[in-house]
């Protein structure tokens, strides 16, 4: 794993698989393995060159603690620092601080109810002031903020007692013992106290629109609509940067993405990646690298429990079996995913990989819902006690690989007696409250579960979260199971990691049986980058393939 | 013409409260909304997305808040954006010069081609060319234009390699020429439908003005055809030419929107169809208004050159 | 519009010069001969072809056209694209034609009231036709089209409620013209009803602009369906539309570029005759109408 200094391009699907096995042998006990970042690199001392990243979409927010979408991770990652970062292995390394904290280090109190960071004492804000444990509270005070209009505040609630020991020491005490915490502060940025702390109103204070922060980038300039642009900050505190400028273009149309990555326009093709059907090509391509890289995302076709027509386990069971899931995955994805049973990603040191697995079986399916007592109807859709086995299924609209795959499934559920109603809506539609408030009969979509590479999915699968029923989260399929209820609450507050893993391979395999939401395959990027660049490493626990431009460099 | 002009003023005024009272109903009555970019967040919570919403003031009832937004803009400011926090003028600001680029070169195109295309199928009417420009004109209608930049972008850009395939400029170039390179595909695009317009148009106005009485009298007199066309046509032709650019001037905010979206131009079509995309109602409230506006003003332009032009019509 | 002409004495207006002029007109011939044969192929076309609209075939996938009886190849789940071409003009032509009617329908009657009373109750009709041209028209197709759920009914009704303001400027233009002569005057004076002035006697000797706005408001609408359905908040799958057709042919421009063409040819095809014919009625009409 320390020999990554080797070209990065000919890392292939095998390679990550090794380099996850090696990860999770290693697991969160030994966050200190690499010593240092993986940032180790042999290139020219003075940084040089220019890298352009694609974007489907806009980054538009830039201080890392505002609410904001994916796709400005990017540039948080390469202008702010966190107090960790995590690996592509998982592993939770530091990054603003010195060690990471745990049980066995003392970091965390035996209850998990204190903490206490160690700092860095050689880190310089981009304007020259030093970086301390102060920044560190102001950050961590300001998320909680009520005025501030903050991303996630999900275990940053959990804080008291913030205190400042020393600039290069602070503590804190948690309200309740919260394993996951470790992993929501990797994608914590701290920003500047001498800055933000001055300004009345941190909702639209100027730093906003010109960032200062710690991290390899400086922030250069930005043309709204455009492009966006980081100059190399030499004075940068860890090994790097070696790119002179990270450029990031948005590219709204996909095909455009891929056609300027063709022809060179671009240097590295950021999210959305390679749409699939470009694959076969894209590898074709001349002094390009293209490969595979696993996603956390996992796509599933996601019921509403609360339907009648959902609400028997027999009729999941038989949706599921009449999936032809390898069809889809080979013929309509070009075997660009992976098919998986779980929502946890294959990558991770939490994934069971001991669930039973799928089978396309119509007959079955079939005898699953004769038996139920679901027999057909009128116009030969199957009924049961008056509720036909009819339903509507929606995704975004404009996304056309999705939308074949609903026809497709659309006429194997036909020739079944199962009625499929397409209905499909914009993504500022579908992700309110039609899905927040479980409005839908059915829906295909793709998305993560885990936070970092945290294994906690209480926010997805608690029945505390079911928002159409006043709950605090998004488990919109309404699932409900006490047994997963328990064993959510006690993963929460373990740290052992062992332990851990034995309590959510339990929660898995009630979720495979139970199927709130049919599983259908675990996403992989199509990445596209120019030969020449070497250091690029893609880290499926983060949001962003930029997630370590400070590694990146062009070949001289 | 004061009272006329005092009347539309009163009309439009009225218009743009209605326009602004129907477009934020509209806005927020549709399902969604601003905070329906977070719903797929894994750490997101309900009682995150219920605080965003109540410090964007979107828990007010839509009166309040509609008040609350128009009082705001009697004392100039159009409120920030959701999305990035920038003031909305600014925002509209940064994106109208990337479309008046794009529109004035696609425009100053169609104006030279549609004139001369227009004169000549006059002068050399039923002639081969002019059949050819009147077949040319009703097809370059009928194209939908986002196929119709995809097939350039084909040809051009990845068959023949002479274009770039979008973009307003290489990042790290932005030089004039560079700009023309990458002006050339997108303004050619965008101008076919204003030049079978303006041809179009140019053809009926010299017909016209060449069977005018003033023109057979300059003929006789031996005035030379060019200066024929030039003064009395041309001229003749000018102001309603002004009223038709009158009427098209709303098209600056959508009007370049398709061609925007496939060569990535950076523009106000763009930014509009981002802005309703996310939801962001301070700007897509800031270009409803800034489009209405335009809306009026190219009307009473429309309005005002008729009416000096042609006496016959009163203003009403 | 049926109904109005029905109102009208066929005599007064579509006499015989005008047919003959239009007939020389090669153009609108052509428009004629384009829009019958689709039309014809469209209604007869997919029972001749031996496929289904909706089967999907995937070990047939992306065949070019020509290959077997596939004429026009396949789409990307192995349907025949010919006979999808023909449903999806069933569809994209009927949203046509009755969007084109309905559009047509309430811009004559707000262009034929405003245009005859003038006065506030003018004003007030213009105004709302401003503030209608006033909205982007992707911001009510957008708005529309999310908050009511996409069915062809519903679409047609979207360009319809998006498209009529053309129309009812080109009425008003008309009737304000022709509101002070002398037949109109007269038949004030014999005592007629408002309406029957309005819709029996200034009406007929408007319908040659209308018709002509109408033939081009059937090219408009083709083109806005398309380009919804191109966005993907059009007609849904699996019904085919040809915009909804266009709508992801475009990735595979390079791989497969029949996807993309075909049905854009087929828009072109339909939007130029219905363009080709409203020109020809416009100069068989005399109707003076520079900018549409």
């Amino acid at each position: 794993m320390t020999k990554r200094s080797g070209t990065t391009s000919t890392y292939s699907r095998r390679d990550a698989l090794r380099m996850v096995g090696i990860g999770g042998a290693a697991g969160l006990f030994a966050p200190n393995l690499l010593g240092k970042p993986a940032r180790a690199r042999t290139s020219p001392a003075k940084p040089n060159g220019r890298v352009i990243v694609g974007l489907g979409q806009e980054p538009t927010v830039f201080n890392p603690l505002m609410v904001h979408i994916e796709v400005d991770d990017g540039v948080h990652f390469s202008v702010f620092d966190a107090l960790f970062r995590i690996d592509p292995q998982g592993v939770i390394q530091p990054n603003l601080a010195v060690e990471v904290p745990n049980q066995k280090n003392g970091g965390i109190s035996e209850d998990g109810l204190k903490w206490r960071i160690r700092l860095r004492d050689d880190v310089r804000w981009h304007d020259g002031t030093p970086f301390s444990a102060e920044d560190v509270k102001f950050t961590l005070e300001l998320i909680t903020n009520p005025n501030f209009r903050s991303w996630r505040t999900a275990g940053h609630s959990l804080l008291r007692d913030i205190t400042v020991i020393s600039p290069t020491e602070i503590s804190w005490r948690m309200e309740e013992a919260f394993a996951p915490y470790l992993s929501f502060l990797t994608e914590t940025f701290i920003v500047p106290k001498h800055i933000l702390g001055k300004e009345a109103n941190p909702n639209n204070a100027p730093f906003n629109q010109a960032p200062i922060g710690t991290g390899a980038f400086k922030w250069s300039k930005r043309v709204p609509g455009d492009h966006l642009e980081l100059v190399a900050n030499t004075d940068y505190f860890g090994e790097g940067p070696h790119i002179e400028r990270l450029v990031f273009k948005y590219i709204p149309d996909l095909t455009v993405l891929y056609t300027q990555f063709k022809s060179g326009d671009i240097d590295l093709v950021g999210q959305p990646y390679i749409t699939p059907d470009h694959y076969g090509e894209a590898k074709t391509l001349p002094n390009r690298v293209v490969t595979l890289v696993p996603r956390a995302s996992f796509e599933s076709f996601y019921l509403n429990l609360e339907r009648p027509q959902f609400k028997e386990l027999a009729v999941r069971e038989a949706l599921y079996a009449a999936i032809d899931k390898e069809s889809i995955v080979q013929g309509l994805y070009y075997g660009v995913p992976t098919p998986t049973e779980t929502f946890m990603p294959r990558q991770s040191f939490f994934f069971n990989s001991n669930l039973p697995l799928h089978q396309f079986d119509l007959n079955r399916a079939r005898k699953i819902l004769d038996q139920a007592g679901w027999t057909p109807g009128a116009g030969g859709i199957r009924a049961k006690n008056g509720v036909r086995l009819s339903f509507t299924n929606s995704t975004t609209s404009g996304d056309p690989l999705r939308e074949q795959v609903q026809q497709f499934l659309q006429q194997t559920f036909a020739q079944l007696g199962i009625e499929m109603k397409i209905s499909n809506l914009p993504a500022a539609v579908m992700w309110g409250e039609f899905w927040m408030q479980s409005q839908f009969d059915s829906v295909i979509v793709g998305s993560s579960y885990l936070i970092g590479a945290d294994p906690d999915v209480s926010n997805r699968l608690h029945s505390r979260s079911i928002g159409a029923k006043g709950g605090r989260g998004s488990n919109n399929a309404q699932y409900a199971n006490p047994e997963v209820d328990a064993l959510l609450d006690k993963g929460a507050r373990t740290f052992d990691p062992e332990a851990r893993r034995a309590i959510y391979y339990r929660v898995q395999e009630l979720v495979r049986r139970d199927l709130p939401f049919l599983p259908l395959y675990q996403s992989n990027a199509v990445e596209g980058l120019k030969k020449g660049i070497s250091g690029f490493v893609p880290n499926g626990n983060t949001r962003t393939e930029s997630w370590n431009a400070v590694a990146w460099s062009w070949a001289s | 013409m004061s009272a006329f002009l005092l009347n539309r003023l009163f009309q439009s005024i009225v218009l743009l409260v209605i326009v602004s009272i129907i477009g934020f109903t509209v806005l927020n009555l549709m399902p969604g909304g601003p905070l329906a970019q977070f719903g797929l967040d894994p750490g997101m919570t309900q009682k995150d997305v219920e605080r965003l919403a109540a410090q964007l003031g979107l828990n007010r009832p839509l009166w309040i808040q509609y008040l609350d937004w128009a009082w705001r803009l009697l004392q100039g400011d159009w409120g920030h954006s959701f999305r990035d926090g920038s003031a909305v003028l600014t925002v509209i600001g940064r994106h109208l010069s990337a479309t008046l680029l794009l529109m004035g070169t696609s425009t100053a195109l169609a104006i030279a081609a549609g004139t001369w295309i227009g004169i000549r199928g006059a002068t050399h009417r039923y002639s081969l060319f002019d059949y050819c420009a009147t077949v040319g004109a009703m097809i370059a209608l009928s194209v939908p234009t986002f196929w119709f930049g995809l097939v350039g972008i084909y040809i051009f850009t990845l068959k023949l390699g002479w274009v770039p395939a979008g973009n307003m400029y290489t990042i790290g170039d932005g030089s004039v020429l560079d700009y023309l390179h990458h002006l050339i595909l997108p303004s050619l695009v965008l101008s076919l439908v204003h030049v079978a317009i303006w041809s179009r148009y140019m053809r009926t106005a010299t017909l016209d003005a060449l069977s005018q009485d003033f023109v057979k009298t300059a003929r006789a007199k031996g005035v030379s055809e060019r200066r024929i066309l030039l003064k009395h046509v041309v001229g003749n032709a000018l102001l309603p030419m002004i009223a038709l650019a009158g009427m098209q001037l709303p098209s600056i905010l959508t009007g370049a929107l398709v061609t925007e979206t496939v060569f990535t131009w950076p523009g106000m079509g763009r930014l509009f169809l981002d802005s309703l995309g996310y939801s962001d109602y301070p700007v897509v409230m800031g270009l409803l208004i800034f489009s209405a506006v335009l809306v009026v003003l190219g009307n009473l332009i429309a309005d005002i050159v008729i009416a000096t032009v042609d006496p016959r019509i009163r203003l009403a | 519009m049926t109904v109005i002409v029905a109102h009208a004495d066929p005599a007064r207006w579509w006499h015989s010069r005008a047919v003959r002029r239009f007939l020389r007109h090669h153009l609108a011939l052509a428009g004629i001969a384009m829009i019958s044969l689709l039309v014809l192929a469209c209604i007869l076309g997919p029972f001749a072809l031996p496929y289904d609209s909706l089967y999907i075939d995937l070990r047939a996938r992306f065949a070019p056209p020509l290959t077997g009886h596939h004429y026009f190849g396949t789409d990307p789940l192995g349907r025949d694209l010919a006979v999808r071409l023909l449903m999806a003009g069933r569809v994209s032509l009927a949203v046509g034609f009755s969007a084109m009617l309905l559009s047509t329908l309430i811009g004559t009657l707000v262009g034929v009231t405003a245009g005859y009373r003038g006065g506030w109750v003018g004003a007030a009709l213009m105004r709302t036709v401003d503030g209608f041209l006033s909205y982007p028209s992707i911001f009510l197709v957008l708005a529309l089209a999310a908050t009511l759920r996409p069915s062809p009914v519903m679409i047609t009704v979207i360009i319809a409620v998006t498209s009529w303001m053309e129309t009812a400027r080109i009425v008003e233009a008309e009737v304000r013209s022709l509101r002070e002569r002398e037949f109109v005057q007269a038949a004030r004076m014999v005592g007629l009803s408002r309406a029957h002035i309005m819709f029996r006697e200034i009406l007929p000797n408007a319908m040659g602009p209308i018709i002509v706005a109408a033939s081009l408001a059937v090219a408009r609408a083709i083109l806005l369906e398309a380009y919804i359905s191109f966005l993907g908040y059009g007609i849904q799958p699996p019904l085919p539309s040809w915009g909804n057709m266009l709508n992801g042919a475009q990735q595979y421009l390079a791989s497969a570029p029949w996807l993309a063409i075909i049905p854009g040819a087929a828009i072109t095809m339909a939007v130029t005759s219905f363009n080709f014919i409203g020109d020809g009625l416009r100069d068989a009409l005399d109707v003076r109408n520079d900018h549409i």
